[in-house]
């Protein structure tokens, strides 16, 4: 079977909604742990090393992530300083779908979905 | 002074330690060991401002929003909803870039406060500055700026700052003078042995433009959050930590009346 076909048959039934979220703004796992971590403290306003220490990650890996999230319009950077802080977009359209998003990956198919997206990617 | 308005604190009996409660427009120190109950004296003091109609903001520098929304729920306090609500932000951050956020005109920080209306906050904890800078000098002027740009926004604050040591006396970090002058407040919760148990003390040594308690008193944390109960009687040497009983010639002459 060919790789499209089998990326169709996997995602076919997924949510049109879900499915842009998806290939928009997820294609790692750190991503997939840096939107939990802003769907569940939104009101976090901080550099990526801190934000790599809240994570548990290195801040080398979560510095790409962060900075692909900010050019595609989810997050928010500003300079400050000599800082680079990163935050939530204050949108609520967008806090909308991140939250339908992380709701929808407490179903273990869709995080299959999810899991079978990334490692494709 | 008695006449001056007050901010309540949402606990009755540290309200009438305070002669009525905060005065408007201070920075007012909390400090403790852990688990003495600081955090939640902050959170009780958001919650009840909010339920007033007086919007309040979370400034944490360690533990996570969720925590606090866990720990809240404990009380029966539905933090999430007062977010829904608009009378209540839980911002996660750092010292330095809040620092830096305060420090420049139209900031997220100042925009958020301007936005809900805040007039109460929770810093939790100040002890985290003292990672900022080496200089206890230096760390005085940062701090006096600091809670300056916050009071500047008309907020009442509450700064939470840890204890080392669980009784008694101990070495503090170089935070300790600086903090302790630039407070308004200084209010004290501590652990006391009595006959093998723990207990809790809370006492306010300082209320800068006030009258305040002197007494060092009981309290508990319930399910309903910080209670302050009545002054400890019959000891001294409370502020050890491992008090003793007065002597029964000493009460029968200067105590029992």
């Amino acid at each position: 079977m060919r790789r499209e076909d089998l990326t169709t048959r996997v995602v076919k039934d997924m949510d049109p909604e879900l499915f842009d979220f998806l290939t928009t703004y997820v294609d790692s796992f750190i991503k997939w742990d840096l939107l939990r971590f802003f769907h569940e403290n939104p009101h976090t306003m901080d550099t990526s090393e801190n934000i790599a220490r809240y994570a548990g990650r290195t801040a080398e890996d979560v510095q790409a992530e962060l900075r692909d999230l900010a050019s595609q319009g989810l997050l928010v950077e500003m300079p400050m300083d000599d800082m680079r802080v990163y935050m939530l977009k204050a949108d609520p359209a967008i806090k909308t779908r991140l939250q339908k998003f992380v709701e929808a990956t407490q179903d273990r198919e869709f995080r299959r979905k999810v899991i079978y997206h990334m490692v494709r990617h | 002074m008695q006449n001056q308005t007050r901010v309540t604190t949402g606990i009755p009996g540290l309200d009438a330690m305070l002669n009525g409660g905060f005065l408007p427009r201070t920075a007012n120190l909390v400090e403790g060991a852990p688990g003495t109950g600081k955090s939640t004296l902050g959170m009780q003091y958001i919650y009840e401002s909010a339920l007033r109609g007086e919007p309040g903001i979370i400034l944490t520098f360690e533990e996570f929003p969720e925590q606090y929304y866990r720990d809240a729920a404990s009380f029966g306090w539905d933090f999430r909803e007062l977010e829904r609500q608009n009378r209540l932000k839980i911002i996660m951050s750092s010292p330095e870039v809040t620092k830096a956020d305060l420090e420049h005109v139209g900031g997220t920080i100042q925009n958020l406060i301007a936005e809900m209306g805040a007039q109460h906050m929770l810093i939790d904890s100040i002890t985290h500055f003292e990672g900022l800078r080496q200089d206890p000098v230096e760390l005085r002027k940062l701090l006096y700026s600091y809670l300056n740009a916050l009071k500047r926004q008309d907020l009442t604050l509450i700064l939470t700052r840890e204890s080392t040591h669980l009784f008694g006396e101990g070495i503090e970090g170089q935070l300790d003078a600086s903090i302790q002058f630039l407070a308004d407040t200084y209010v004290m919760l501590r652990y006391i042995e009595i006959e093998s148990m723990v207990q809790r003390a809370i006492i306010v040594l300082k209320m800068r433009g006030s009258a305040h308690d002197s007494t060092i008193r009981q309290y508990e944390i319930n399910n309903h959050g910080i209670e302050v109960l009545q002054p400890f009687e019959g000891r001294e040497g409370l502020l050890s930590g491992t008090p003793k009983r007065m002597t029964e010639s000493f009460m029968r002459a200067f105590v029992r009346r």
